[in-house]
């Protein structure tokens, strides 16, 4: 969500700088990702708003009020400078036919001129990433990012005086603002004119609620009246129905996030104070508010002794007073229990525990002391795990080594619904991997220093009766597998490797992704001659492609001569080698070896 | 040649794990083992997760075609939720329990995103188990597998299984890293699993296991860790 510092700034005059709100987002309310300062002078935040705060935060008001209750800081209220237009009597008729609909505010609006937006509200949509389109889409837009409410706005004389909020019928369609066709089903929500009666009306779909506007009710240059929509609607079906038609919006994420109702008369004020300064001589009918499922004022009740225990901290009587103040709750306490009234767009706090949560960040967990109790609980040995551990050291210790390979493969027994990759089913066998990765290793063996590869895998396998842990390992001559249980049944060796596990500090050292070459070297020696000797003029003569070597991989005596036979891989780390170069650096270590009496290259 | 067996070499996350799993038992926490195959009961309602919520949609989370109601985890708290509930029912609370495992998510995959990957969860319940506990439990913790100049803080989150919730972070090398999840037991898990939350409360946190790896060792690809490469085993 992006939030504009100057912005928030007109609700707190007396917020800390930008800078220094970085720490008081992320160590008290939720995540800054970013900061970025405009040309303009501005700051814009992109802050991850909380699932659970996404009811009153994903709004410039929201945040404005949090921090000024976090910074203890005045919070201007707009309300007073808003211009409450007069109104008149209206026959704007709203018929809310579902439940999923808790509340619709209309009101009709004549006499608007379409035209372009005041500089602050183009500089406002412009901060946090909106273009500004004409003054009465715009004034939708600044309401919702400025107190969270989505709005809407028809052109009346496109539709009738009357709208219906109730279920789509099967297959009938919609064209969006944005000219999608969206065909809709039983399950969606729509906002519609009133079906047909004979002769009049029409019946069609204005709006997917919640969601996106139609074309047929669309405000355009030649707008003369208007119905302005604050409504309120069930967060599911707005998620359902966005997922259905493949639509998503800044209205559609604030409403699958759950808003009060109760924000409805609020953003209506905010609304038409807006349409008011921009169309000062528009004309205001009176509101039409049909709220059928009216918000509950809910009471939560919390101890101090409660809070403190845990949060593991011992918060006072007083340090809590003094939050519920700064945050403006409505609060009674007794010795140390306190009831609160829970502010209508706090959807947030239900349990003791939230309120935890709320005196917990709010003071900081960096108060908390660090303890770790004693508790009277003695752990038991787990079997798995200790079948696990028997079977890899037995199998490290027989020269095996470890491998992990993916669970998903083309072919199996058991499948997923759907995956973000082409594989599909789950393993019904580690041998299969094994197979794979003991050719790998195999092509490898120049690199890895071994003359043989032996390795193994403990995982899970799915088959159609259920999941097995495995055990498989595999070398040059077999593959073997077996459950676990199978494994080794006369083993029971310790819990946790005597010798301990190694680890420590080292640095991983990434791999080449080029191909390496290997070449060998044998020399024949003086028999007093050490091949370290040897080992020296080879190495010093080698070059920095080599990767792994010289290896002395073979010795033998003849005579009073002795042969030493080395190892060389060459690999580069951004480009393929040629044997060429590898040829030439060959033949200059053969020439440096043939420099030395007594020495002869095999 | 009669020379003596080259010992086999470890791949780095079951050295890690086995290094993770003394440090906790020495903390007096028992290890627990569960499916990857798991139920939707154990995945997600016992956790207090929402019927609709977004993390139960196919576009996140592996569902079995075979098995209905089945996924594969998406972490491994389902493991620490039946190891808690099974406790319960033995008359063994308090209890602690840590568990490393195999976690699904469908994501498509880079250098750090698998859609397999380990997870570590653990949680410690009694009548008192606090957020200082955890922080206790998780800053030794830390300071085992990344050394002694660890530190970790706690930063607000939301997660529906916990409240309050909170993202841990450690400074590792000058850089704050982002750990994984944590927070004190909602009410509603324990209740789920059997307990009385006016009687009992406690903590858990189920972190990216992978990662601890990654950052310790400087792996630069979470991917090398399932590619039965045997260059990866260095350590």
């Amino acid at each position: 969500m992006l939030i504009s510092y100057n912005w928030l700034k007109s609700y707190i005059p007396e917020a800390l700088d930008a800078d220094k709100l970085t720490d008081i987002f992320n160590y008290h309310l939720c995540e800054m990702e970013s900061l970025e300062k405009l040309p303009d002078g501005d700051t814009v935040f992109d802050i991850k708003v909380l699932p659970n705060r996404a009811h009153d935060l994903l709004s410039h008001q929201g945040v404005a009020r949090e921090l000024a209750s976090l910074l203890n800081v005045k919070f201007v209220d707009p309300i007073s400078k808003y211009k409450i237009p007069e109104s008149k009597p209206t026959k704007l008729e709203i018929k809310i036919g579902v439940d999923k609909c808790r509340r619709y505010v209309g009101r009709i609006v004549r006499s608007v001129k379409v035209g372009p937006s005041p500089e602050w509200v183009v500089k406002h949509l412009e901060s946090v990433g909106q273009r500004s389109i004409n003054n009465m889409v715009d004034a939708a837009n600044i309401v919702m990012f400025d107190c969270g409410q989505p709005t809407h706005v028809f052109d009346l004389n496109k539709m009738n005086n009357a709208i219906v909020v109730r279920e789509a019928k099967e297959g009938e369609s919609l064209t969006t603002l944005d000219n999608k066709e969206v065909r809709l089903k039983s399950s969606n929500m729509v906002i519609a004119s009133p079906s047909p009666l004979p002769g009049e009306g029409r019946g069609e779909v204005l709006a997917i609620a919640g969601i996106k506007g139609g074309k047929i009710a669309e405000v355009d240059n030649n707008t003369k009246d208007i119905i302005l929509e604050v409504a309120n609607f069930d967060p599911t079906s707005v998620r359902k129905t966005a997922q259905a038609v493949n639509i998503v919006t800044d209205a559609k994420k604030r409403f699958e996030n759950d808003l009060s109702p109760e924000l409805c008369s609020y953003a209506m004020l905010e609304f038409s104070a807006l349409i008011m300064e921009m169309c000062p001589e528009a004309v205001f009918e009176d509101m039409v508010d049909v709220y059928p499922q009216k918000q509950e004022v809910k009471k939560l009740s919390f101890s101090t002794g409660k809070i403190s225990k845990i949060l593991g901290l011992n918060v006072s009587v007083e340090e809590i007073r003094d939050i519920l103040k700064r945050y403006n709750f409505e609060f009674v306490e007794n010795s140390g229990k306190f009831t609160i009234t829970v502010p209508s767009m706090r959807l947030d706090l239900v349990i003791e525990e939230d309120m935890a949560e709320e005196v917990g960040r709010i003071l900081g967990y960096d108060k908390v002391k660090v303890k770790i109790s004693k508790i009277n609980f003695q752990p038991k040995q787990n079997e798995t795990y200790a079948k696990i551990l028997w079977a890899r050291n037995k199998l490290l210790n027989d020269g095996y080594s470890e491998v992990m390979n993916s669970s998903f493969r083309n072919t199996g027994e058991v499948s997923v619904l759907a995956s973000a990759s082409d594989k599909n089913f789950l393993r019904t066998n580690l041998s299969d991997g094994l197979k794979e990765s003991l050719k790998l290793n195999q092509t490898n063996m120049p690199l890895l220093g071994l003359s043989e590869i032996k390795i193994f895998e403990i995982g899970t396998v799915f088959k159609k009766s259920g999941e097995e842990m495995h055990v498989a390992y595999a070398d040059k001559k077999e593959i073997k597998e077996m459950k676990l249980d199978e494994f080794g049944r006369e083993g029971n060796s310790s819990l946790l490797s005597e010798e301990g596990v190694g680890g420590g500090d080292s640095k991983f050292k990434l791999w080449s992704l080029f191909p390496f070459i290997a070449r060998d070297i044998a020399v024949w020696v003086p028999e007093e001659v050490e091949s370290s000797k040897v080992y020296k003029v080879i190495k010093e003569n080698a070059g920095d492609m080599v990767i792994r070597g010289p290896e002395l991989f073979d010795e033998f005596k003849k005579g009073n001569q002795i042969s030493y036979a080395f190892r060389l891989v060459f690999q580069s780390f951004d480009r393929t080698l040629t044997d060429q170069e590898v040829n030439d650096i060959m033949t200059k270590i053969t020439n440096k070896i043939k420099e030395n009496i007594g020495w002869q290259v095999r | 040649m009669n020379q003596e067996t080259k010992k086999g070499t470890l791949h780095p996350l079951s050295l890690l794990a086995e290094e993770a799993y003394k440090v906790f038992s020495d903390m007096g926490f028992e290890i627990a083992v569960g499916p990857e195959m798991e139920s939707e009961w154990y995945n997600f309602d016992v956790l207090n997760v929402p019927k609709d919520h977004p993390a139960r949609d196919m576009q996140d989370t592996f569902w079995i075609k075979e098995k209905k109601d089945y996924v594969l985890r998406t972490h491994t708290t389902s493991v620490t939720a039946r190891a808690i509930e099974q406790a319960g029912k033995e008359g063994r609370v308090p209890c602690a329990f840590v568990s490393i495992g195999k976690v699904f998510r469908n994501e498509a995959t880079d250098a750090t995103h698998e859609m397999q990957f380990y997870q570590i969860d653990g949680a410690m319940v009694g009548e008192d188990i606090s957020i200082a506990d955890m922080k206790g439990v998780l800053t030794h913790f830390y300071k085992k597998m990344l050394g002694e100049e660890t530190v970790i803080e706690f930063r607000p989150s939301f997660f529906p299984f916990t409240e309050p919730s909170i993202e841990v972070f450690a400074k590792f090398k000058g850089k704050w890293l982002e750990l994984g999840g944590s927070g004190m037991l909602h009410p509603n898990v324990l209740r789920n699993l059997g307990l009385d939350p006016a009687k009992v409360q406690g903590f858990a946190f189920g972190h990216g296991f992978d990662r601890i790896a990654m950052v310790r060792w400087g792996i630069p690809d979470v991917r090398f860790l399932y590619q039965g490469d045997l260059r990866l085993n260095q350590f």
